[in-house]
């Protein structure tokens, strides 16, 4: 019995491990179509640190991120920093009318396809990355919860900081 | 030069720039940068005068005042300047290498955009479908349009297309005329031959008419 429970938290372990991660790689590149109906490339931003949020309207967490984000967003637009949070697999109108109602001032994009979440190999949402002037990504956090807005203004301001 | 000896070529200089680096990194001279030791150190009053070199110290040449970098540091310099050089004409006959390699001269088949003028026209984005098969899609920003409009071209195929007849349709989508929403087809059939094919999507204003013109060119 003991052997099978150490058997069982081996493989827990190694399935942990072995998760894909995108951490200090290069960001896959992307471009969508936003909120104006224009289109916004993710290597542009090149030089400045990005926050890319992935959300869906159906995510609860989603829902108490955005207004964090927005308020970060607002805080740190001036010193460089540019936050984009990207609709997965939804129909762009109705993430449209969602996002609308969050109130967020940055940048909604829309990955009707969910291409763009794919090369991110995002499994849950909600999901923010951090990518630095480089386009490396440094820091991912899935789902969210109160406090996590606090992580993120640690490695912003570090990452502003380079 | 055939592919085989550009290949060996490459790895040859890629092996002799690993040794010089390495032999660089190693060489006593580099490792202990000697210091500006007669100007620098406070000498005591029973050491010798500071004039006097060390025995194995190398030639003051830039001792006095430091102004300018020693020799040493000169040399050093251009060396290192030399190995970026290297590094970078490696990367770039590797780049080249990779492409003949993923896409043979006898398969490739590569399709550019051209924008002119754009009056009637602004480009969001681009599909290309050859032989009702979509081999391409891409999204156009504000930057990229700008960037075609100023005379840019921008290759947004390239693949491998077997020899003979092939049908490339390409969609174009944007705001035409009086902001309304625009969606066009261009066709072209195309016979690859042996070598090499390039194609080009041209936009273009007509004004006469006060639309924008779609063509798909074939250089011969």
């Amino acid at each position: 019995m003991t052997s099978i429970l150490v058997l069982a938290a081996v493989l827990g372990l190694t399935a942990v491990a072995a998760e894909p991660s995108l951490l200090g790689k290069e960001a896959p590149d992307f471009a969508l179509k936003g909120r104006d109906g224009k289109n916004l490339r993710l290597s542009e931003f090149r030089g400045e640190v990005v926050l890319v949020n992935f959300w869906a309207r159906w995510a609860g967490d989603s829902r108490e991120e955005m207004p964090a984000l927005d308020r970060i967003n607002t805080t740190y637009e001036r010193a460089g920093l540019v936050v984009l949070g990207v609709s997965v697999g939804e129909d762009s109108r109705r993430a449209d009318e969602f996002a609308s109602s969050m109130g967020v001032s940055y940048p909604i994009l829309f990955d009707v396809g969910s291409n763009t979440a794919r090369d991110f190999l995002l499994q849950k949402m909600p999901m923010t990355i951090l990518v630095d002037r480089a386009g490396v990504i440094r820091y991912a956090n899935v789902g969210f919860k109160r406090g996590d807005e606090r992580a993120y203004l640690d490695h912003i301001r570090e990452l502003l900081r380079e | 030069m055939n592919f085989n000896s550009r290949a060996v070529s490459i790895i040859w200089r890629a092996g002799v720039l690993a040794v010089t680096l390495a032999v660089a990194a190693f060489t006593p001279a580099l490792a202990q940068a000697p210091p500006a030791v007669p100007a620098a150190s406070p000498a005591p009053a029973s050491a010798a005068p500071a004039a006097t070199p060390a025995p194995d110290a190398p030639p003051a040449t830039a001792a006095p005042g430091a102004e300018a970098p020693p020799a040493e540091f000169r040399t050093l310099d251009q060396e290192v300047q030399g190995l970026k050089k290297d590094v970078i004409d490696l990367n770039k006959d590797l780049f080249v290498l990779e492409e003949e390699l993923l896409f043979p001269a006898n398969t490739q088949v590569a399709v550019f955009l051209s924008m002119d003028v754009g009056t009637f026209f602004a480009l969001d984005s681009v599909t290309i479908k050859i032989d009702n098969k979509e081999v391409a899609n891409y999204l156009y920003t504000a930057r990229e349009a700008d960037a075609l409009l100023k005379g840019g071209v921008h290759r947004i195929y390239l693949g491998n297309q077997k020899v003979g007849k092939h049908e490339l349709v390409a969609f174009f989508t944007g705001k035409g005329p009086v902001d309304r929403d625009y969606r066009r087809g261009a066709t072209l059939t195309f016979e690859k031959g042996v070598g090499a094919k390039y194609l080009e999507l041209k936009i273009t204003d007509r004004v006469a008419r006060h639309q924008p013109e779609f063509m798909v060119k074939d250089w011969e």
